[in-house]
């Protein structure tokens, strides 16, 4: 049982990610993205914090609650270097730092990708997943990751969905990561059609 | 006379977006707002001949702004540009009255076209 | 010299020298305790304000939270040979990363920040340095030979506190 819920977590995974890339690839010109398949878990608190990796990196992190039929929450990480890279692709090379309009601009296109994610579960199991307004902070991951746990509340054990995707010849990688509230999970399983998860 | 448009965002980056494409092809952007409560003030300060409004918003929501725009004038002329691009959402925005809904991300000529057909 | 990581929850203690470390530090609070006598210094880091509606896991992971860690906290401090009286505490993070979300009417970060003190108040357990609040994430550095404790964060000056 274990097993298959992982399995149906990681094609949910799939699916949106898939979505949320093709998004982020129409807004590059069609850049093309690979996505490393996904990884999906359900960890004690205390393996949650290293679950991010890289605790000291400085990131871009773009962070949504999500309500609806569903709800739970969603972030979208990225090294600072992926994120410079697409602020300069984004504003055609007009930004070369990272001030309010390049932040602006990875809101946006984190915003884009997460909803776009979104939109694929919704399309695929008839529910309303809506995400809120985002917010973003730059820091380091442990950080950030540590905030997206607490902002889900994810106090006892946690359930993460996390696709990593990454451009070729581009250098830009990032971790789409979903944390469905547990009994809404359930429901999605349902609607799928998959009894006992 | 370039047809007068107001662009609502809370990005200041899909804004600023925006803006470029729609004054490249013929339009004049007169105003620009971050929320719903911030469109209603806008669209009746400026009475545009088109307002091009976002869905998930600070303050006031897209759906909520276009109800209470289109209260103040049944004529108005909205088209969605959102991210959420989910069936319940599109079809309360369209029977709230706006006349298109493009999901982002979207290419320029879409957007185009949309104001175009709107307001001939 | 021997460091130790502190992770989300956790409690670790070092007596006369060593560095105690936690990273990470967001919404959460990292606690140190020290007792310049005896030379034992214990950190934990603070994820929630209180253990009520948790459902048992408490017993596991008491440093989790504000009411049981910092009673926790004592406890290995004491272990090691340090005395109750003589502990002084510093506290650092409790900031808010992502202020335009309004998750909550008060954000975590100040919870805890309000919780942690008033539970090492219970204790009568002073706070001799701190550096909370803000927007930013930090790192903590608990020099346990000194009793220092360094914060550091992205863009930003060392401190001591």
């Amino acid at each position: 049982m274990y097993d298959a819920k992982l399995d149906f977590l990681r094609e949910l995974g799939n699916i949106g990610t898939g979505h949320a890339t093709t998004a982020l690839s129409q807004m590059l010109q069609g850049k093309l993205f690979q996505l490393v398949v996904p990884d999906a878990r359900m960890l004690p608190f205390e393996e949650a914090a290293d679950f991010i990796g890289g605790l000291e990196q400085v990131v871009a992190g773009i962070f949504v609650a999500v309500s609806g039929d569903v709800s739970g929450h969603m972030a979208f990480i990225l090294p600072i270097d992926s994120a410079m890279t697409l602020v300069r692709l984004l504003t055609s090379g007009q930004n070369e730092e990272l001030d309010e309009m390049a932040l602006s601009a990875l809101q946006e296109m984190g915003n884009i990708m997460i909803t776009s994610y979104l939109n694929a579960l919704a399309s695929m199991t008839d529910m309303v997943f809506a995400p809120s307004v985002p917010g973003i902070a730059i820091d380091m991951a442990g950080a950030v990751w540590q905030s997206v746990l607490a902002g889900a509340q994810a106090a006892d054990e946690v359930t993460i969905i996390r696709t990593d995707f990454y451009a070729d010849g581009s250098a830009i990688e990032g971790h789409i990561i979903f944390l469905p509230d547990e009994e809404d999970f359930v429901k999605i399983a349902r609607v799928m059609g998959l009894e006992d998860m | 006379m370039p047809k007068k448009v107001l662009i609502t965002d809370d990005t200041a980056f899909m804004r600023m977006t925006l803006k470029n494409v729609i004054e490249k092809n013929g339009f004049e952007v007169v105003g620009e707002a971050g929320d719903g409560e911030e469109a209603i003030a806008k669209y009746k300060e400026l009475q545009p001949d088109l307002v091009t409004m976002d869905i998930t918003m600070p303050k006031m929501d897209g759906i909520t702004a276009i109800k209470e725009i289109m209260k103040i004038d049944p004529n108005a002329k909205i088209v969605v540009c959102s991210a959420m691009g989910q069936k319940p959402m599109v079809i309360e925005a369209l029977n709230a009255g706006a006349k298109d809904f493009l999901v982002k991300p979207f290419d320029a000529e879409r957007v185009v076209e949309a104001l175009r057909k709107a307001a001939p | 010299m021997e460091e130790l990581f502190v992770n989300m929850g956790q409690i670790r203690s070092l007596k006369s020298t060593g560095v105690l470390t936690t990273v990470g530090l967001g919404s959460c609070v990292g606690v140190t305790l020290y007792d310049s006598v005896a030379k034992v210094g214990v950190m934990g880091h603070i994820f929630l304000p209180t253990s009520r509606g948790s459902n048992g896991s408490t017993i596991t992971s008491p440093g989790k939270y504000a009411d049981t860690g910092i009673p926790a906290l004592i406890e290995q401090a004491v272990k090691l040979g340090a005395q109750k009286r003589r502990l002084v505490a510093k506290i650092a993070g409790g900031a808010n990363l992502f202020p335009n979300l309004n998750l909550n009417s008060v954000s975590i970060g100040e919870q805890n920040i309000a919780a942690v003190i008033k539970n090492l108040s219970n204790h009568n357990i002073p706070i001799v340095g701190k550096d909370v609040a803000g927007n930013h994430g930090r790192k903590m550095r608990f020099f346990v030979e000194t009793g220092r404790v360094c914060v550091t964060a992205i863009g930003k000056e060392p401190i001591e506190i």
